[in-house]
């Protein structure tokens, strides 16, 4: 037993960290308005040359050959740097199409030719998601999108987004991404894979739980930088208890949400009794882990912190957009309550 | 990252088992404090007779020498078998023994951890005092050497089971004039000492196993100095390592057990307008959500172990663990009073229990150093805040 990432894992973050951190500065963010196209065709290309998009698919399915907990290092750093959801879609997308036997799209796909918007339903409307989907859906960065991406517990399917009618882009709580709201009537899809071949909406938690994970984490690491240098009443303001306690409720929600998504890439991954617990524990703290850091974050940051001049108010929109990726707070949390005890 | 046991870790798991199975008393714990004392003494003579005395320490002075993960293995499978929690046994077996073993001489160990493992003695704590509680180390019970005795004069606070405890683990303050951290005295005390006088003190949830003591020129040999005089500051930090480290993963699997047997509650408890409390959303959220946290914390003690595993101690990540379970436990006990709704002023009705847990629950966020200073230990030695 050894909860740690192992060398090999943390060489993937390491590397992962320092091709965002060069290639993707957060700065670019700032002042740029719709930056869907943050993540060009090209910029996609060069990723999916990184092995990024197949990296958890089997090598029988030209992936990387490595499983959900290396997947799921990738997506904090891919969190913690603000990258689009759309690469959750891509890689959801790659492992749809492949685990269906459309292996010329999954190509495609991981070598990131296509562009996969992720959807989410609309509260009210009644889906149905099948071979056939029907609708009322919202479409993160429909902006250059060739296929949307939807999940239910019931299955996971992939459809062009020319065949849904959508709206203009419209304007998104997170100014770094594009939404449109789109209707569908019993649209054909590309590719339906049915949740008890692989569980993509769960796959999907996970995933974006670690992208919310960066978040966390990384507005803990601004907050913590922030109070050791700006001083007031003449000493730094990470002296006082009243900042020090805010610090320190934020490192315990990472501790607490690292932990569990290192116990739920491994008892997902195995089909243990207990991943489906496990997964929706871990999304639901990793929605109020997000949140509480990078809200109290701003907090931390004083009137600078309201200002667009710094970035933390990216991280309090991308946190509540995450939120919404495949089931938000609600959804798991009663989920969750109807599971079986584990061990 | 593997949560996988190897072959003879299962085989460990079975044994344990099975030993526990065989062994554990089938009756429970007595209320009172005499009875208890001679329950817990009587429990542990059975396992240090069955090998399972002293899991974490050394096998030189006793112990089992068990290595992290039988460790591990052994308590997930203790506090799974329903088996009598530490209790008065607490301080001897996971604070003073383990400090007299890092710090004390081959005499202190030969003449005080036996008689730990045996079950022949209780050990209590006398750090806090009255004007010394967060800020322990102002403390100003006072030592004074004479000859080759300390006399000792003052008083401590919150000692628990001090009134059934042989001997206690004492604070004092042997160098009034170095700065405060550097004139402290680590020392062994017998319970039955002339000059000393002990208290009980009643706490708001019915129990008294709490005290104050007080000191009138207690003498004690300075051979019971453990680890050097004026050096106890540092002795007592070495304790205070092991006391989040594994040893709390006990209550942990009870926190498990609390959260599932109050969900069951919730499922055939009636509310006031006769749906199921289970029915009504904020009590089912607050239910997952507690659930969910409870789960987090097993993550985070099997990630704090790996990690003490790989450099080889524990770090303030045990802080963090200390108040993410105490604070959680209280959120429990609330939730449990908006369940069980007006029966909650029914102390000795069936569910009781409840409100009683209550009670107690603020225990947790004050002993064993309170939330506040847990916060203050992640921030100033987990995230370099400063002081």
């Amino acid at each position: 037993m050894d909860l740690l990432p192992t060398q090999e894992q943390q060489q993937i973050i390491d590397t992962a960290a320092s091709f965002l951190a060069n290639e993707f500065p957060i700065d670019q963010l700032l002042g740029a308005p719709n930056s869907d196209a943050r993540v060009s065709r090209e910029h996609l290309q060069k990723i999916a040359q990184l092995g990024w998009l197949g990296i958890g698919l089997p090598e029988e399915l030209q992936g990387v050959g490595y499983g959900l907990s290396e997947e799921a290092l990738l997506f904090v750093e891919l969190g913690r740097n603000l990258m689009p959801p759309s690469l959750l879609g891509s890689v959801l997308g790659g492992r749809l199409a492949g685990l269906s036997g459309e292996h010329d799209r999954m190509r495609s796909l991981l070598d990131g030719d296509i562009k996969v918007a992720l959807a989410i339903s609309r509260a009210g409307s009644e889906t149905k998601i099948g071979e056939s989907i029907s609708g009322e859906f919202l479409i993160y960065e429909p902006h250059e999108a060739d296929l949307l991406l939807i999940a239910n517990e019931g299955g996971a399917a992939l459809l062009p987004l020319k065949s849904v009618q959508t709206t203009e882009d419209d304007r998104c709580i997170d100014e770094t991404l594009g939404v449109s709201s789109a209707i569908a009537k019993n649209v054909p899809v590309l590719c339906y894979l049915p949740a008890e071949n692989d569980n993509l909406f769960l796959r999907g938690t996970i995933l974006v739980s670690a992208m919310l994970l960066g978040i966390a984490e990384a507005t803990l690491a601004r907050s913590v930088d922030y109070a050791k240098q700006r001083e007031q009443f003449g000493k730094v303001i990470g002296s006082f208890q009243a900042i020090k306690h805010y610090c320190a409720e934020m490192a315990v929600r990472c501790e607490s949400v690292r932990s569990m998504l290192y116990h739920t890439s491994i008892t997902f991954q195995a089909q243990s009794p207990a991943g489906v617990f496990d997964a929706c524990s871990l999304k639901a703290l990793a929605i109020e882990a997000a949140q509480y850091n990078a809200n109290t974050a701003i907090q931390i940051h004083g009137g600078m912190g309201f200002t667009r001049e710094m970035d933390i108010h990216l991280f309090v929109k991308r946190a509540q957009v995450l939120g919404t990726l495949f089931g938000g707070e609600r959804y798991h949390l009663r989920r969750l309550l109807c599971e079986p005890v584990v061990d | 990252m593997n949560l996988d046991f190897t072959p003879q870790q299962l085989q460990f798991r079975e044994q344990v088992r099975d030993w526990l199975q065989a062994h554990k008393p089938s009756e429970p714990r007595p209320e009172d404090g005499a009875e208890g004392r001679a329950f817990d003494l009587a429990w542990q003579k059975t396992l240090y007779t069955g090998g399972w005395a002293g899991i974490n320490w050394p096998k030189a002075y006793g112990g089992q020498g068990f290595d992290t993960f039988q460790q591990l293995i052994f308590l997930m499978e203790y506090a799974k078998s329903g088996a009598p929690g530490d209790h008065y046994r607490f301080n001897g077996l996971n604070l003073a023994g383990p400090t007299i073993i890092a710090c004390g001489d081959e005499e202190q160990r030969k003449t005080h951890l036996p008689p730990i493992l045996k079950g022949d003695v209780i050990w209590c704590q006398g750090f806090s005092e009255p004007s010394a509680g967060s800020d322990l180390a102002s403390l100003k019970t006072r030592a004074i050497v004479d000859g080759d005795e300390l006399i000792v004069t003052g008083s401590k606070i919150w000692t628990s089971w001090a009134r059934f405890a042989d001997w206690q683990q004492l604070l004092v303050r042997t160098d009034p004039d170095a700065p405060k951290h550097a004139g402290i005295s680590w020392v062994i005390n017998r319970m039955d000492n002339p000059g000393m006088e002990i208290r009980p003190i009643h706490d708001m949830a019915g129990g008294s196993d709490l005290h104050e003591v007080f000191y009138d020129e207690v003498r004690i040999p300075l051979k019971n100095i453990v680890g050097g005089i004026n050096n106890g500051w540092r002795v007592s930090m070495a304790q205070l390592s092991f006391e989040r480290g594994t040893a709390f993963m006990p209550s942990q699997i009870e926190t498990q057990k609390t959260i599932e047997e109050l969900i069951e509650l919730a499922r055939n408890t009636r509310l006031d307008d006769g749906r199921l409390a289970i029915d009504d959303d904020h009590i089912a959220f607050q239910l997952a959500k507690l659930r969910a946290e409870t789960r987090s914390l097993l993550a985070m003690t099997l990630l704090g172990i790996s990690r003490n595993e790989r450099s080889g101690m524990p770090g303030p990540e045990g802080s963090m663990l200390k108040l993410f379970q105490s604070e959680l436990y209280k959120r429990i006990t609330t939730v449990a009073l908006d369940i069980v709704g007006a029966d909650r002023a029914h102390l000795s009705g069936l569910t009781g229990r409840w409100p009683q847990a209550f009670l107690g629950s603020f225990a947790n966020t004050l002993g064993g150093g309170t939330s506040e200073v847990m916060r203050n230990i992640i921030g100033e030695r987990y995230l370099g805040l400063p002081k």
